[in-house]
């Protein structure tokens, strides 16, 4: 799997005549966490959205490794080397678990996510269940797992620790720093600022569909975030 | 007018143009087209699809032809028995709509599918069943209109026959109906919130246009002397549709030009050009996806020099809105909604003051949309109780809620996009003002209230009368939609994210509305809203939702300090 | 057992099986996709027009399957990329549309065959002694073909890949696109099995019934009651509703006529649109 980087400039747009988001630009280089923040409604996952191609750019760029890619529908972004984890409905209810994981695989073998169910074995034991039957986190863990074994260089993840266990959420944290350093980029949406803390390299601050703060963990305090998200 | 007189001049005129053999082949047509206008009242103007309305045709026709050899000595008598023939083809179509409508909802496939198996079953019917209907010959023998002996003389009667119907069209088409169901056809969930039963609009629509049937049938019975089950039967219901759609269904002329021009057309070229069929099914199908205005969208602008201008009328007050009614408190107890394995609304309780602004907010999927479904009666499986003024409204259809008083502004601009301005407002005024029967006289569109015009002077767009409203902007569209839910005068007003994807000003704009409507209204405005300085402004109480429930309720600074809502919309560690 | 009995129970066994199949074809594109194709009905008449000119060219009857699956798949794939696709989202315009497609089909086939009836030979003639009576042979064979099919079709969905996929697609699109798979193709594959379903059908049944221009229309409104009294998006619901609405048909008509048959058959389906909307085997 080589490096990739996701760059988007000025990216504005919405839905149908509604604009939610304005002028954001942001990167998430190889082997880096951008987290992105906020409370509800200020356009987190809508930015999630335009950058996997569900919704139009009014205005602005999406780059993967520079070149643009706001022509290409959900699917070829993916196959050119994104994943995206839904925030709503993140697995196929109507299917069992195993084929959650193995849909787009080449084989349906189980050995590559033996990783994931060491950490995870509520999946292992499940794997005949239909995921509608999973509860909200156990179906987040689901998408999770099925995302990052994906293998690919560019991972978009909105709001994978919801209805989440802590204990979990530190596995998935485990498991996101074990591909950082395997060069992959990230750019995770995020309300639980504990989880976003552990794992950010560099923040997005979002209201009302723009960029409120914006820099690296190490320039941008607790206290400014908390601000922000607090009502 | 000019236009209406112009048309008559051209009906009485035309045999002279054309000649006997002519009169008569449009004689016939112009039954068919009476039939036509019908499908062009269904489909063009309530946007339902009957696919099998020579049923209404045929059976009229039958019960004509009955009527006719029954009293063939009193002819006078078989001729009076003419509208009742018509009146059974349009009770059966109200009937039939009523049961299927009820049922189906929104999905006009079904419906579709019903009046086309309909219409099949009523070909079987009159051919077997021999002993009555004279099976697959037919109705034979069957006299014809006293004192008429001229083919064309019988054109005169077809064409005043379609004259009729076409009044009746045009009358219904500019009354407040006529708006209702074109509404209908646009946003059918949006006329419902305005309190609208739109079952029984699009019953009555189905009705009137199973009339139109009726009476041409009724007169094909005596002017042909036959009558066979084809007449009922699919060919006709889908030459009917080709007819309306090639001439135009939007069109009052529409379906009657298609009939003529192409109905005699096609029944003199089909047995001379092998493939006229087939180029015909063709046309229809482009005139389907690419052009719906038909011949009709090709003449207009023609039409409308004839026309002439229309003279601006002068406005009519209208009657007082029902909120002599009190203001009435909002309350939920204990409410809870499941679909599937996913619980929406978990016991949530709820108790609003009669008056004042509220806001509700909450982390997404904390249940603050599905409460205003479940309370504008949209959302099934509802246990638990909602209290309007003390009466319990849980389980009641939506155009009932909204007839007692509850307003709603949705989260997408809902406005009724291909209507005027004028009459997306004149929609609102007539919601819980208007009686049924007064929904068929044309004044009521001029209806003005004085709430209105204090909205139009702080919004003149809102008073650019013939515009479409699809071509306002995206925050006009937000105003227009709020100024609506206001002129119902409502006693709860419900707003779902009224400032999104709105311009600062616009935002500003908003907010001073809605402090006047709560002024002006005394009710009580409930807001969705995630812009926290939006919250902070308006605000009398905020209420928190979290995973379907109630989670905390306050003033603004009580909110903002409550561990609780911070845990909530920070998250850490459980 | 009274022969009789046997007869007339093999019938309305006759009668669902080959209901089920006949109505695969709306249940794919309908249950499954959201499209009511008018239409189904007549690419039936495709393939039995397609089973009458193998015969009058001579060739074996088995060489009507390749037949139709070639014509259905083409017309089918045109279908859904010139009529369907843009309207996905408009399923009143899609109704309209498909509609004005099977006219136009009809239309056809009348100008190239005639008005009149077509009899095409029963490739399997004669009866053959079965539970104690004589039976037709092919409506035997026609029997177990029906439940081969379906057999065959529901197992491919539930276990193969491509099955797995269209179920993720109907499920949920969004994710199935995030995912890799092209769901615009995925849906064109499936109205073209759909489409190849009901020609497969028409080729079946074409030796037992007049072949004519306006045989389409009658399949599909049988077809669409199968579906609302059973339930769309599953194969029970299909099959559920097979066997009212077949059974029913089958008992009505042996012991008044087809008509009252026809006539019970749509009270039962507005009883049901009035009692029960989502049919028998409802989906969540």
């Amino acid at each position: 799997m080589s490096a990739s980087r996701l760059d988007f400039e000025k990216l504005t747009g919405g839905y149908g005549g509604t604009t939610i988001v304005r002028g954001l630009s942001g990167a998430a280089k190889a082997g880096e966490v951008l987290c992105v923040l906020g409370r509800n409604g200020v356009g987190k996952s809508t930015l999630m959205r335009l950058l996997f191609g569900y919704l139009p750019c009014l205005s602005g760029r999406v780059l993967l490794d520079g070149k643009p890619i706001q022509a290409f529908d959900p699917s070829a972004r993916h196959r050119l080397g994104i994943t995206y984890c839904p925030q709503e409905r993140p697995v196929f209810d109507d299917l069992p678990v195993r084929d959650n994981l193995t849909l787009m695989r080449a084989s349906r073998r189980l050995g590559p996510f033996r990783h994931y169910f060491d950490r995870f074995p509520i999946l292992d034991r499940r794997l005949a269940q239909h995921a509608g039957t999973l509860s909200g986190g156990e179906k987040k863990i689901l998408s999770f797992v099925r995302g990052l074994a994906e293998d690919r260089p560019v991972v978009l993840l909105d709001e994978p620790s919801e209805g989440v266990q802590w204990e979990n959420i530190l596995h998935m944290e485990a498991f996101i720093a074990e591909k950082k350093a395997a060069g992959t980029a990230f750019i995770v949406v995020e309300q639980n600022l504990a989880f976003a803390e552990r794992i950010a390299d560099r923040y997005l601050v979002m209201d009302q569909g723009r960029a409120m703060l914006e820099g690296s963990q190490s320039t941008i305090s607790r206290d400014s975030i908390l601000a922000h998200l607090h009502v | 007018m000019r236009a209406p007189s112009i048309v008559v001049l051209i009906v009485i005129a035309l045999p002279l143009l054309l000649g006997e053999f002519w009169a008569y082949q449009l004689g016939l047509y112009a039954l068919y087209a009476a039939a036509a206008v019908g499908i062009g009242l269904c489909w063009g103007q309530a946007g339902f699809l009957p696919l099998g309305q020579a049923l209404f045709f045929g059976l009229a026709a039958y019960l004509s032809g009955f009527a006719f050899i029954g009293f063939q000595n009193h002819l006078i008598i078989a001729v009076l028995m003419l509208p009742f023939a018509a009146l059974a083809s349009g009770l059966l179509a109200y009937a039939i709509g009523y049961i299927v409508f009820r049922r189906t909802g929104e999905s006009g496939a079904y419906f579709s599918m019903i009046t086309l198996a309909l219409s099949l079953l009523a070909f079987q019917i009159a051919t077997s069943w021999n002993s009555v209907t004279g099976g697959f010959d037919g109705l034979k023998g069957i006299p014809g209109l006293p004192g008429l002996d001229d083919l064309s003389d019988n054109y005169y009667v077809s064409a005043a026959v379609l004259l009729v119907v076409l009044a009746l069209a045009a009358w219904l088409y500019s009354a407040p109906i006529g708006v209702l169901w074109r509404a209908l056809a646009q946003n059918e969930r949006r006329l419902q919130l305005f309190g609208f039963d739109t079952n029984q609009l699009k019953s009555i629509a189905f009705g009137v246009s199973g009339l139109m049937a009726g009476m041409g049938g009724a007169l094909y019975a005596p002017e042909q002397g036959i009558v066979t089950p084809q007449l009922a039967g699919f060919g006709l219901s889908a030459d009917l549709v080709i007819w309306a759609a090639v001439g135009g269904r939007g069109s009052l002329l529409g379906p009657v030009i298609g009939t003529l021009l192409v109905g005699s057309l096609s029944s003199e070229l089909r047995d001379t050009l092998p493939f006229w069929e087939v180029a015909m099914a063709l046309f229809f199908i482009a005139i389907v996806l690419i052009f719906p205005r038909g011949i009709a969208g090709l003449a207009e602008p023609f039409l409308r020099k004839i026309e002439g201008r229309k003279r601006g009328r002068p406005f009519i007050a209208a009657p007082d809105a029902p909120t002599q009614r009190p203001p009435a408190a909002l309350t939920l107890h204990d409410v809870s909604v499941r679909v599937g394995e996913v619980t929406i609304l978990d016991g949530l309780s709820i108790d609003f003051d009669r008056a004042g602004i509220f806001c509700v907010i909450g982390p997404n999927g904390a249940g603050k949309t599905s409460m205003f479904n479940a309370i504008s009666g949209e959302l099934s499986g509802v246990s638990g109780q909602i209290g309007l003024g003390g009466s319990d409204i849980v389980g009641l259809v939506p155009n009932r809620i909204s007839g007692l008083g509850v307003a709603r502004k949705l989260q997408i601009p809902s406005v009724f996009p291909d209507l005027s301005i004028a009459d997306n407002l004149a929609i609102a005024l007539w919601s819980g003002r208007a009686a049924k029967v007064q929904l068929l006289k044309p004044r009521l569109r001029r209806w003005t209230s004085p709430m209105l015009e204090q909205l139009q002077s702080r919004y003149p767009f809102l008073a650019s009368g013939p515009r479409k409203a699809l071509e306002l902007s995206h925050g006009e569209q937000q105003i227009l939609e709020l100024a609506m839910a206001l002129l119902t005068e409502p006693r709860v007003l419900l707003l779902d994210e009224p400032c999104a994807g709105l311009s600062p000003e616009e935002t500003d704009a908003v907010m001073g509305l809605v402090r006047w409507a709560a002024q002006r209204l005394g009710g009580a405005i409930i807001i969705i809203e995630h812009d926290m300085s939006l919250v902070k402004e308006l605000a009398e109480v905020v209420y928190v939702l979290h995973n379907g429930t109630l989670l905390a309720k306050g003033g603004v600074a009580a909110i903002q300090a409550d561990a609780k809502v911070r845990a909530v919309y920070v998250g850490g560690e459980k | 057992m009274d022969p009789l009995i046997v007869t007339q129970a093999i019938n309305v066994v006759y009668a669902v099986s080959i209901l089920a199949v006949l109505a695969l074809g709306l249940a794919v594109i309908f249950g499954l996709l959201g499209v009511l194709n008018i239409a189904h009905g007549e690419f039936i008449m495709i393939g039995a027009y397609c089973a009458y000119v193998t015969e009058s060219r001579g060739w074996p009857y088995l060489v009507a399957v390749p037949l139709t699956l070639a014509v259905c798949s083409l017309l089918g794939a045109a279908v859904e990329w010139i009529m369907i696709r843009p309207l996905y989202r408009r399923p009143f315009d899609t109704l309209v549309a498909t509609w004005g497609l099977s006219l136009l089909l009809r239309k056809i086939a009348e100008a190239f065959f005639g008005p009149g009836f077509r009899s095409v030979t029963i490739p399997l003639p004669g009866t053959i002694k079965f539970l104690g009576t004589e039976y037709p042979i092919y409506r035997l064979m026609l029997i177990v073909v029906s439940l081969a099919v379906v057999s065959v079709l529901v197992i491919w969905y539930g276990r193969s890949r491509t099955g797995s996929r269209i179920r993720a697609m109907v499920n949920n699109p969004e994710l199935a696109q995030a995912q890799g798979i092209s769901v615009r193709r995925l849906a064109a594959a499936t109205f073209v099995v759909g489409t190849c379903l009901a020609g497969f059908a028409g080729v079946m049944v074409a030796p037992l019934v007049p072949v004519q221009p306006f045989m389409g229309l009658d399949y599909v409104l049988r077809s669409f009651f199968v579906l609302i009294v059973g339930g769309l998006g599953s194969v029970s619901g299909l099959l559920s509703g097979a066997v009212v609405i077949g059974g029913f048909d089958s008992v009505i008509s042996a012991v008044t006529d087809a008509a009252n048959g026809y006539f019970a058959v749509l009270v039962l389906a507005i009883l049901f649109l009035w009692l029960r909307p989502r049919g028998i085997v409802a989906r969540a």
